[in-house]
């Protein structure tokens, strides 16, 4: 992960693909049901999806490590 | 990412709201170290085929109960302001819910057999299906039907972006693994290319290319903290996650304005009269990254020399070091005319050895070869040690007549 500069070239770059009409993600939109695919769990390749946190408040991050 | 994390500290340990991530890596081993390093503890989901579609990270999603999304967070939104909406509009969560049966569904295991069953009617959705779930829940010997799935897919429904892509990732995963060929990483990089020709505003995928490419096309070095992680997190006292693929050369090197490019000096065998290795003992991969690049562009030039195990080759270390030496066509130059490769202190060995250069093609360049030649010491089991020397070509193409 980017320290602050590095994190602000992330959202600049976000920034400038909403001001352009790109989507940052063509299946997440608010007021739509988040998509539930059945994903790897990174501590241990169990099968999640977002459905596991049904009845929760999730903050979501969406990210990369660099 | 760290804003969020502390604006809801207290919202988590009171359980009023759950942080989970979503990583889009190759590599998703290097975000468990990450994770280790920054002592974040949430759950966290692995999309390298990227299925979720992301096109850019990072994001910040605000999700209620019903596993709606409230908010995706806009630049420079204040966590605090934007997290205390979303509390004021949802509600606190009951004590000792269960999954409900859709939750139960949605995370099951994709049952293997079923989805080839399925694929053997030949259908492009259902032979992506069966592709995908290989490479998230299968055995690492299915990652080649993986891939032959996904190219069957492009055959029946060529342009998919998104199969371009994920067929370039199962590549580079084959590559890493050891079971597929060396040229899995050539492969992965054309698939990252085409799937970027079909939608430039896919930097996801953008960035799958620049992990491998040049500096002229880097926004940031890509692994450049995992060295200061691992010696803070042994500072701690702790053991860091080991990484099953160490990062290196143009994973580790950052960013730069300008090519720096260093004009080529006296050839150590110009008039080629060192003896020919023609791929007998020494195989030699080489792959650009990216293969087509625009007028003032530049590339990195990977090669990868490999002992050849039918010829029992190995490395002679004892008589002299190996040395590569390129020789730019008119138009192209190079950051390093001449590599020396450091070798390891045993008398032989039989280590994979890598050697990364950049090459730009000025503005007048045309598609050209990159011709270099390695030099090296190699020896057969039953046979003589010898000085060899071996001619490389990689083809290098120039884009012309529009953008990136």
């Amino acid at each position: 992960m980017r320290g602050f500069t590095g994190r602000l070239t992330g959202w600049y770059l976000l920034a400038t693909l909403s001001a352009s009409g790109a989507a940052p993600a063509s299946g997440i939109a608010e007021g739509q049901p988040f998509p539930l695919i059945a994903l790897p769990a990174l501590d241990d390749g169990r099968p999640l999806s977002m459905a596991d946190f049904r009845g929760e408040r999730v903050i979501l991050h969406v990210f990369a490590s660099w | 990412m760290p804003g969020w994390h502390d604006a809801t500290r207290e919202l988590q340990r009171e359980g009023r709201v759950k942080m989970v991530g979503i990583v889009q890596e190759q590599h998703a081993d290097r975000c468990r170290l990450f994770m280790q390093w920054k002592q974040l503890d949430w759950p966290v989901m692995v999309d390298s085929l990227d299925l979720l579609e992301v096109a850019v990270v990072p994001i910040t999603v605000l999700i209620d109960q019903h596993g709606i999304v409230r908010r995706v967070a806009r630049p420079r939104e204040s966590p605090r302001r934007t997290l205390q909406a979303f509390i004021d509009s949802t509600f606190d969560p009951p004590t000792g819910a269960a999954p409900s049966t859709e939750a139960a569904a949605a995370a099951a295991r994709p049952v293997l057999p079923e989805l080839e069953r399925a694929a053997l009617a030949g259908t492009p959705e259902a032979l992506r299906a069966w592709a995908s779930a290989m490479v998230r829940f299968g055995e690492p010997a299915d990652l080649t039907r993986a891939v032959a799935a996904w190219q069957r897919a492009l055959e029946l429904q060529p342009s998919d972006g998104h199969a371009e892509f994920r067929l370039g990732v199962a590549h580079r995963m084959l590559y890493d693994s050891g079971r597929g060929e060396a040229a899995d990483f050539s492969r992965a990089v054309a698939r990252w290319e085409r799937a970027l020709a079909l939608d430039p505003n896919q930097y996801i995928w953008r960035r799958r290319i620049q992990q491998y490419g040049p500096r002229l096309d880097k926004p940031y070095p890509f692994y450049d903290w995992i060295g200061r992680a691992r010696e803070e997190i042994v500072a701690r006292g702790e053991t860091p996650v080991s990484l099953t693929v160490e990062p290196r050369g143009a994973e580790l090197t950052g960013p730069a304005r300008s090519f720096a490019a260093v004009a080529p000096g006296a050839e150590p065998d110009p008039e080629g009269r060192i003896q020919r290795d023609p791929g007998t003992w020494i195989d030699v991969q080489a792959t650009a990254v990216p293969a087509t690049i625009p007028p003032g562009g530049s590339t990195r030039v990977h090669l990868e020399f490999r002992v050849r195990a039918a010829t029992q080759a190995h490395w002679n270390n004892e008589a002299g070091a190996m040395a590569v030496w390129f020789r730019p066509t008119t138009g192209w130059r190079v950051d390093r005319p001449a590599v020396e490769v450091p070798l390891p202190a045993a008398a032989t060995s039989e280590e994979v050895r890598r050697v990364e250069i950049e090459l730009q093609a000025q503005a007048d360049a045309t598609d050209g070869v990159l011709r270099a030649y390695a030099l090296y010491y190699v020896c057969e089991t039953a046979g003589p040690c010898l000085y060899r020397r071996q001619d490389i070509e990689l083809p290098v193409q120039v884009k012309r007549g529009r953008g990136r």
